[in-house]
């Protein structure tokens, strides 16, 4: 169990937080990163239109061969997206405790411009200790 | 645990094959021009009155299977049973506005897969709260993409028991199926027969 990466998507669906761990996943320039969350935004708020039976959430897990998305949507609209190894229990947990971290030293901060990039030492280094 | 439905698109994008089982929410009709023909009888755009069309038509179709290898565009325009009388029942999306997006989506996911891993990897499956979307896509170009129950375990081999299995046989070795052509689809009472028949027998399908 491997976590790659954490992206933190606004309501808008811009990136406001992106992080490597690791190096399991190539690098990309901050430019792709943004494209690929407008795209998730997008592909999110499609699927849960194409439910066979009744209403449907957005997608929770998207998975490729060699790595997995658990994507965590706040009801406020802020999306939380882990990148992981295929098997990897933990994401949902994982995911619930950096939604907590992200309420206590982003949200309360009153320094931080809501749907803004997130520029906060706390905020990393609780991250970093959540996720070695 | 069920299966709901099955989309065939080619490389060219278009969707030339469809099926569903258990679907709660019944696909409604593409509008005229919206999809090729020969994709599925049920979501063809109803250009007969229901009352034109004969019931025992299809079964008479089934009784000369012996002799017809492939019914191409003569498909039986059955149209489903509440699609013309009450609209309001299935509010979902008309078939063709559906199936472009199910093909935007798979696409944008395997773009996405792509670029993040940083070489040639598929992209797998998806899962929301109530649906699990599976994709398979043969050398071909091919994309034979599947919805399930959500618990259901990946269901790439079953997808890749249909290409190797009842499309080969009834659409590749079919001289009668118009591959490629941009302007048919591959439905025909083999290749639907066969692959009904495949699926029925899984364990997941229940």
């Amino acid at each position: 169990m491997t976590i790659f990466g954490l992206w933190v998507i606004n309501k808008a669906g811009g990136l406001v937080y992106q992080r490597n761990f690791g190096d399991g996943l190539p690098g990309l320039t901050s430019n792709e990163y943004l494209v690929l969350a407008g795209t998730l935004h997008g592909i999110h708020a499609i699927t849960s239109r194409l439910s066979p039976t009744g209403s449907s959430s957005g997608a929770h897990v998207i998975e490729g061969e060699s790595f997995k998305m658990t994507i965590f949507l706040t009801a406020t609209g802020t999306k939380f997206v882990l990148l992981t190894t295929p098997v990897e229990p933990t994401a949902e947990a994982v995911l619930q405790k950096v939604y907590e971290v992200y309420a206590d030293a982003v949200m309360k901060n009153p320094f931080h411009t809501p749907e803004m990039p997130i520029r906060s030492e706390a905020f990393d280094t609780r991250i970093a200790a959540l996720i070695k | 645990m069920t299966i709901y439905s099955l989309y065939i698109y080619d490389r060219h994008c278009a969707c030339v094959y469809y099926h569903d089982w258990q679907r709660v929410k019944p696909a409604r009709p593409a509008i005229e021009g919206g999809i090729l023909p020969a994709v599925s009888h049920e979501v063809t755009p109803n250009t007969n009155t229901p009352a034109a069309v004969d019931p025992s038509r299809r079964n008479t179709l089934m009784s000369l299977s012996g002799v017809v290898v492939a019914v191409n565009d003569e498909v039986p325009r059955t149209p489903l049973p509440n699609a013309t009388s009450s609209p309001s029942l299935n509010s979902g999306l008309p078939f063709d506005e559906e199936a472009k997006l199910v093909y935007g989506v798979v696409l944008s996911l395997r773009n996405m897969i792509r670029k993040i891993s940083g070489k040639d990897e598929q992209f797998v499956n998806y899962r929301t709260s109530t649906y699990k979307l599976h994709l398979y896509e043969t050398l071909s170009g091919y994309k034979f993409i599947m919805l399930s129950d959500p618990n259901a375990d990946s269901l790439r081999f079953v997808l890749r028991q249909i290409y190797s299995g009842p499309f080969l046989e009834y659409v590749v070795r079919n001289p009668l199926v118009q591959m490629d052509s941009k302007e048919h689809g591959i439905d025909n009472e083999y290749f639907r027969t066969s692959t009904d028949r495949m699926i029925r027998g899984l364990s997941v399908f229940q």
